[in-house]
């Protein structure tokens, strides 16, 4: 297909010209997106399930740098100027349908709450979006001290809290849900800065009203373009809508799961400018936020909805900050010193010593009286890059990994920093939940999968099999139950790994003897011991905090030595990319992989079938 | 606009010159008038409190040839082994008195200042090398003024903000450190590479000065003179430099301290006894032999930088398995296409299967057998030094190609290969030094060095100029941008989760600046430099860290191995390694003081820093537009200057070729090859012995591209090699190994430890 540009509406008509003499023309030529189909022995994963095949690799095209730019092209290799802040593809999947939803395995006589109705659907992250009614303990909230699955007893779960209940001054807001409430601005029409141009599908509302139900929308940003695909489409090569900015860069971005439907689809943008924009792509409207940097002028790293809300999401900036917006309040310019100083009275107690890094900084709190403005809530964790978070499945946790090589579990709705992890060395990249919400996965720049157990508040095993950094990872809940985990992840090296762990294997005791070293700090007791005593979980499941001082309870966890640790390897590794790796995603049918230079690659499950065929064939 | 905009660049240029007094350096510029042209640098260091008296708070360029990029190598690894602490202390402290001090009880360690400042065209000294002599006279031709802006628009280094036109500032800002004699004599020792080096950091030292440029060049002469192959103007390899300094230093000090031993062993003047001096010695020397090191007192280049590998072979054929250990100063890696250092790491343990030609001289079936080798490490140095093998022999084996692999590599680290009964197996490393090679291949290009400093963050060492620079910036050389510039060896130092956590709280306000930098180019502000983290520019800061990292490193030390002055001479006790294990806990609780301190200095700093920034910020938005325009000018300089950069070595080779003919003719009688193996053969036949031991513990790869060939079948000529070693194999070192053993064993035997079983 060709799509004709639209006229230009560069800034002025100087720099267009200034472009063109400099010999580029191209700017005015876009690029389109390019479908293959490879086969091959090479692009089959061979697992023990059956071999996964590539179906299809969708090259999206990379924008020319916008002409209003002086080209960033520095010859010198020593330029200390500092690059801006880019990322590579990353997907937000959207299924209108709700067949398509991942299993929920451990929902024995559940009891859906009516909201999870709209939830149960693919997300991002299948597991972000389990209902607050899911049965399943929390076992992150609740104290269980063993994974066995025992302790299902005492808390009533119900469904987790909103976040910022009971604050008054913030529940004004959500009214009259009877309809959506648009953004403001036209982004087609838009005379921004910002905003470089939009190009529409010819044929929009005609492919938006064909399309079959099932299908997947996905949302993949690449350098300074964003655009909007259908993978159910066999038109899938050609974009519904492709927004280009001028300089920013779209870093992230995430679906609301809670205010989809046909006519409406609320779509968050995090920018490397520091700016996020709200964007409803069915009437192409959108509204900016932290419009200039107004509340953190640093980069996006992160963002996601708040499970369960309509208005709220949280977002992630570079300088280790959590923010809290709300897409419909106006920003407010913020400034720390406001704040409220109460932080975690419970690491204060526990732990002597003023160690911030056992804190959180809460700038501002959700229970703050001014709710007028956003931001909702701010929250300080470290002075280093925050990499990535995520919400746990009973929507009360978030587990959220730094550049520091740093895992912090939080409380969100308490505002409260529950444990903070090490990694073996070097810093976290990407974070997940499993889908039972008792296990945090980590991967990082030390090549390493962790496993983290939430409840034992320790490390179970690190998984090697990466050759470079591992830059995401993804639980496959199509292929999890209640003792076996499927897991994938994907790294700088190019790899997709897969993973199988069992909590049976997983829980065997490592008899190697530990020996006391000097890098490895012995301040603070073993997380076996700790996990062991009652105390500790008596602690964890009280709601209470002020009772926490008596106990030995440590929020701050030591790097476990290697010789004591579990290791796991890979079921399946394999090079499916020649680009480094970014981002990875399961769904019922496939896995969906992608890259820093936009390959958008979806595998097949296996195929009862056609399996014996493939599998001779790869061999 | 070059010709205008030049000279009147060059006038300021000139007026700063004059300016800081060649008198009074202790003024400096730091409190020079508001030139227009404060480096950002001197902005960082403004403010800063006093000048330490142990370096940590020189930032010195170090001289190179103007046009081609000869000495970088040099440079490059010189600044490296400066800022490792521990091996900056060691130099200082090393003959801890030589015997023409004692009388006076303190030896007069401040000598080195008689480095004559020059600044300007005024002073020219006694002409020592051609090349020195020649870089002062283009120095004072510089200085003279006229000719050279005359011809400015075409001169790279006239552009402002090219790195060419910071370094020529550099050289004016000065002071310039000259090091035109040596005082090799004053440490009771013989001129050797290890005192000239000495000489070098006594200087940074002694100056009163906090930034400036240091020359080489009396350095440079005295490493030469003992290794030949880095006579020529070939371009050379900063790696291989590296560990022929390293083993220079370790055969300097053991010749000096063996000689001090025999030659004057009444050195009783303190109140020992000679019967327990004696006991002690001879203790001394027990523990020495015990502990892999050979002569007292000399342990500490093995204790900083030796670690200790054990090659772990099983005959496949009698199924027995044999252990070796040797010594390793450095690790060479090889590197794979998006891949990690951790990953390399691994793959060098990985198992490998010696067969074929590689095959392994198995003494139980009494034959050469197939065997299965790996590689492990039994203990690890506090400084880690690894080599990524960037450079490869092409297919036929004619040329050594550049592998710009993507391999990334994390500010901190741990060892997955070590074995089993490894002390300390889970050290943590960070990372403090990257030297980098920019170029397209093995016979051009330039060296640079990207530095952690003890409290000024990282900074850029690029010959003549030192620039601070972001953390983030250390990541630019994976191999994967466009402007060939690779890691090539990187440089861990151990350290404590401790220490990382409490540097990464003091770090933040470097991101932070991260972000509004990225704002600013976003702006197209061309100020790379404009503002550093308040805790760095505000001058009470300054102490505290400082207090810490002392303390920090000192708990280093408890995981390691006890070093060997300790059993030595009694009476250096306190001074070289002293503090060791008994101030532990005073040290730990003073950290926690000083922490608190320091972070409340920091909160402050951070509120002050704000405010400045936003009014910073508006006053950039005002400049916005000519930056603009700055900067399009800027990029086209740069483009020019790169290619300059690059093509310096091949463009001004002829004329240094000459120039280093006379040099050499006039030394050695040997006629120029001009080719590379030519050189390197010759290197290994002339200073035989210190390549060769460079061979021995620079580990076997470290020679591979001298004279080898990657995977090439080793030659079996010394049968006490059980094992086969390498895959890799440094032929070249091999074959002299018999004619060196003697020398070998004699300093480093007691290092090669091996226990053959």
């Amino acid at each position: 297909m060709f799509v004709l540009p639209p006229p230009p509406r560069y800034p002025s008509q100087a720099a267009y010209n200034l472009a063109v003499q400099n010999g580029q023309a191209a700017p005015m030529i876009e690029t389109n997106n390019i479908l293959s189909h490879p086969t091959g022995p090479e692009y089959q994963l061979v697992v023990g399930e059956g071999t996964y095949t590539l179906k299809d690799d969708l090259h999206l095209a990379t924008p020319p740098p916008h002409p209003s730019e002086a080209p960033i092209v520095n010859p010198n290799p020593l330029a200390t100027t500092p690059q801006p802040a880019t990322a590579g593809t990353k997907l937000s999947l959207l299924s209108l349908s709700s067949r398509s939803s991942p299993p929920f395995l451990y929902r024995v006589g559940t009891n859906q709450s009516t909201r999870s109705n709209l939830n149960s659907s693919i997300q991002e992250h299948p597991s972000e979006g389990r209902a607050s009614g899911d049965q399943f303990p929390p076992s992150s909230d609740g104290g269980y001290t063993s994974a066995t699955g025992s302790a299902r007893a005492t808390l009533s779960i119900g469904s987790a809290p909103a976040f910022g209940e009971g604050n008054t001054f913030l529940s004004a807001t959500s009214k009259d849900t009877g309809k959506r409430r648009k953004p403001k601005n036209n982004i087609a029409k838009s005379n921004s800065s910002f905003i470089s141009r939009c190009i529409v599908h010819e044929n929009l509302a005609k492919r938006l009203q064909d399309r079959p139900a099932e299908g997947y929308f996905a949302f993949a940003n690449i350098n300074r373009a964003f655009q909007w695909i259908d993978l159910a489409s066999p038109q899938k090569a050609e974009h519904l809508t492709k927004i280009l900015f001028t300089k920013g860069h779209c870093l992230c971005h995430d679906i609301n799961q809670v205010t989809k439907s046909q006519s409406h689809i609320d779509l968050i943008m995090g920018f490397s400018t520091g700016e996020i924009i709200w964007y409803e792509p069915i009437s192409q409207k959108y509204t900016r936020l932290n419009k200039n940097g107004l509340i953190n002028a640093t980069p996006v790293s992160e963002i996601r909805w708040i499970p369960g809300s309509e208005n709220l999401f949280l977002a992630a900036h570079v300088d280790g900050s959590l923010v809290v917006y709300d897409k419909e309040k106006e920003d407010f310019p913020f400034s720390p010193d406001e704040h409220s100083s109460p932080t975690n009275e419970n690491s204060e107690t526990a732990n002597g010593e003023s160690d911030s890094s056992t804190k959180l900084q809460i700038d501002k709190s959700v229970h703050s009286r001014n709710q007028k403005t956003n931001p909702v809530s701010f929250w300080k964790l470290s002075n280093q890059r925050i990499n990535a978070f995520e919400f746990s499945p009973d929507n009360r946790h978030i587990a959220v990994v730094s550049e520091d090589g740093v895992l912090r579990i939080i409380d969100y709705l308490k505002e409260e920093l529950l444990d903070v992890f090490s990694s073996y060395y070097g810093g976290f990249i990407c974070v997940c939940w499993s889908p039972d919400g008792k296990y945090v996965l980590t991967g990082g720049q030390d090549d390493l999968v962790s496993i983290w157990s939430v409840a034992e508040a320790m490390i179970v095993a690190r998984c090697q099999g990466h050759q470079s950094w591992v830059t995401a990872v993804c639980f496959d809940p199509w292929r999890c139950d209640d003792r076996n985990y499927r897991f994938g992840s994907v790294g700088e090296d190019c790899r997709l790994l897969l993973w199988d762990f069992s909590v049976g294997m997983l829980h065997k005791p490592k008899t190697s003897s530990v020996r006391q070293r000097g890098s490895i700090s012995s301040r603070l007791a073993n997380p076996l011991q700790r996990a062991e005593t009652p105390n500790t979980s008596m602690f964890r499941s009280n709601s209470v905090v002020s009772v926490d001082g008596e106990y030995e309870h440590t929020i701050q966890h030591d790097v476990e030595p290697r010789a004591t640790t579990a290791t796991l390897p890979p079921v399946m590794s394999k090079v499916i990319d020649p680009d480094p790796l970014c981002w990875l995603e399961f769904t019922e049918e496939s896995i969906i992989t992608s890259c820093k230079s936009g390959h958008i690659r979806t595998w097949d499950r296996p195929r009862d079938t056609s399996d014996s065929d493939v599998i001779s064939s790869s061999t | 606009m070059s010709g205008i905009f030049g000279i009147k660049k060059w006038g300021g240029v000139a007026s700063g010159a004059m300016s800081p007094g060649v008198t009074s350096p202790s003024k400096g510029k730091k409190d020079a008038e508001p030139e227009p042209e404060i480096t950002p640098l001197v902005k960082m260091l403004q403010h800063a409190g006093p000048i330490r008296n142990d370096g940590s708070d020189k930032f010195y360029g170090m001289e190179n040839d103007q046009y081609a990029k000869y000495y970088s190598y040099c440079n490059s690894i010189v600044q490296a082994l400066y800022y490792s602490v521990p091996f900056r202390e060691h130099v200082v402290k090393y003959p801890p008195h030589s015997p023409y001090d004692t009388p006076n009880g303190h030896p007069p360690i401040v000598t080195p200042i008689r480095a004559p400042i020059q600044n300007g065209a005024a002073v020219s000294p006694k002409p020592k090398g051609i090349s020195a002599a020649e870089a002062m006279k283009r120095r004072a031709a510089v200085n003279a003024g006229q000719p050279v802006p005359a011809q400015a628009g075409q001169k790279p280094e006239d552009k402002p903000d090219s790195p060419e036109y910071k370094k020529k500032h550099a050289m004016l800002a000065g002071p310039i450190l000259e090091l035109t004699y040596e005082n090799a004599s004053s440490y009771g020792m013989e001129e050797s590479t290890f005192t000239a080096l000495k000489d070098i950091f006594m200087a940074l030292i002694a100056n009163n000065s906090r930034t400036g440029v240091l020359s080489p060049q009396r350095f440079l002469e005295i490493f030469k003179r003992d290794n030949e192959m880095f006579r020529t103007s070939m371009h050379q390899d900063a790696h291989e430099f590296y560990g022929l300094v390293l083993n220079a230093v370790i055969s300097n000090v053991e010749a000096n301290s063996h000689r001090l031993k025999e030659i004057e062993p009444p050195r009783d003047d303190h109140s020992l006894a000679l019967s327990m001096k004696a006991a002690v010695t001879s203790a001394a020397t027990a523990m020495g032999l015990a502990s892999g090191t050979r002569s007292p007192g000399t342990g500490w280049v093995h204790d900083i930088f030796e670690g200790v590998l054990t090659s772990e072979t099983k005959c496949l054929t009698c199924e027995t398995a044999s252990q070796r250990d040797e010594t390793f100063l450095d690790l060479s890696i090889d590197l794979e296409e998006h891949s990690s250092v951790t990953s390399c790491l691994r793959k060098f343990s990985a198992e490998e299967m010696l067969c074929e030609r590689n095959k392994f001289h198995c003494d139980n079936c009494g034959g050469l057998q197939e065997a299965e080798k790996r590689m492990k490490i039994k203990r690890l140095p506090k400084i880690l030094a690894l080599h990524l093998k960037r450079f490869k022999y092409t297919e036929d084996m004619t040329r050594l190609q550049k592998l710009f692999h993507r391999v990334v590599y994390p500010y901190h680290l741990r060892m997955f290969n070590t074995t089993d009964d490894a002390e300390d197996p889970d050290r943590l490393y960070e990372l403090y030094a990257v030297v980098v090679h920019i170029g397209g291949n093995a016979y051009h290009g330039h060296y640079v060095s990207v530095i952690k400093t003890q409290d000024r963050g990282w900074l850029l060492f690029d010959d003549e100029m030192v620039e601070p620079v972001d953390k983030s910036y250390v990541r630019n050389f994976f191999g994967d941008k466009p402007g060939q510039a690779c890691a090539y060896v990187l440089f861990y130092q151990e350290t404590t989760v401790e220490a990382m956590r409490q540097e990464m709280e003091a770090e933040g306000p470097t991101e932070v600046v991260t972000a509004t930098k990225q704002q600013e180019t976003a702006n197209g502000h061309p100020q790379p430099n404009g503002t550093y983290p308040a805790s760095v520019s505000k001058p009470v800061s300054a102490s505290p860290p400082e207090e810490n990292r002392e303390f920090v490193s000192l708990d280093h030390a408890v995981s390691s191995p006890l070093p060997m002055s300790n059993h030595t001479i009694p009476r250096i006790l306190p001074t070289a390694a002293s503090p060791q294990v008994p101030i532990l806990d005073a040290a730990k609780v003073k950290t926690k003081e000083a922490k608190e301190r320091e972070k409340k200095e920091l909160k402050e700093a951070e509120k002050a820093r704000k405010v400045a920034e936003k009014e910073r910020q508006k006053a950039e938005e005002q400049k916005k537009k000519e930056a603009m325009q700055t900067r399009k000018d800027l990029l086209k300089s740069q483009d020019a200057e790169v290619k300059r950069a690059l093509a310096a070595s091949k463009h001004s080779a002829a004329e240094e070729e000459e120039r280093r003919k006379r040099e050499v003719g006039s030394s050695t009688s040997t006629s120029e090859t001009g080719k590379e193996n030519g050189h390197a053969e010759k290197g290994f036949a002339r200073g035989l012995g210190r390549a060769h031991k460079g061979s021995k513990s620079m580990s076997r790869k470290s020679f591979g591209f001298l004279g080898s060939k990657y995977g090439e079948a080793k030659t079996h000529t010394d049968d006490s090699n059980t094992a086969v070693e390498g895959d890799s194999g440094p032929q070249t070192p091999e074959k002299h190994s018999k004619s060196t053993k003697d020398r070998f064993s004699f300093s480093g035997l007691g290092r090669k430890k091996s226990n053959l079983i």
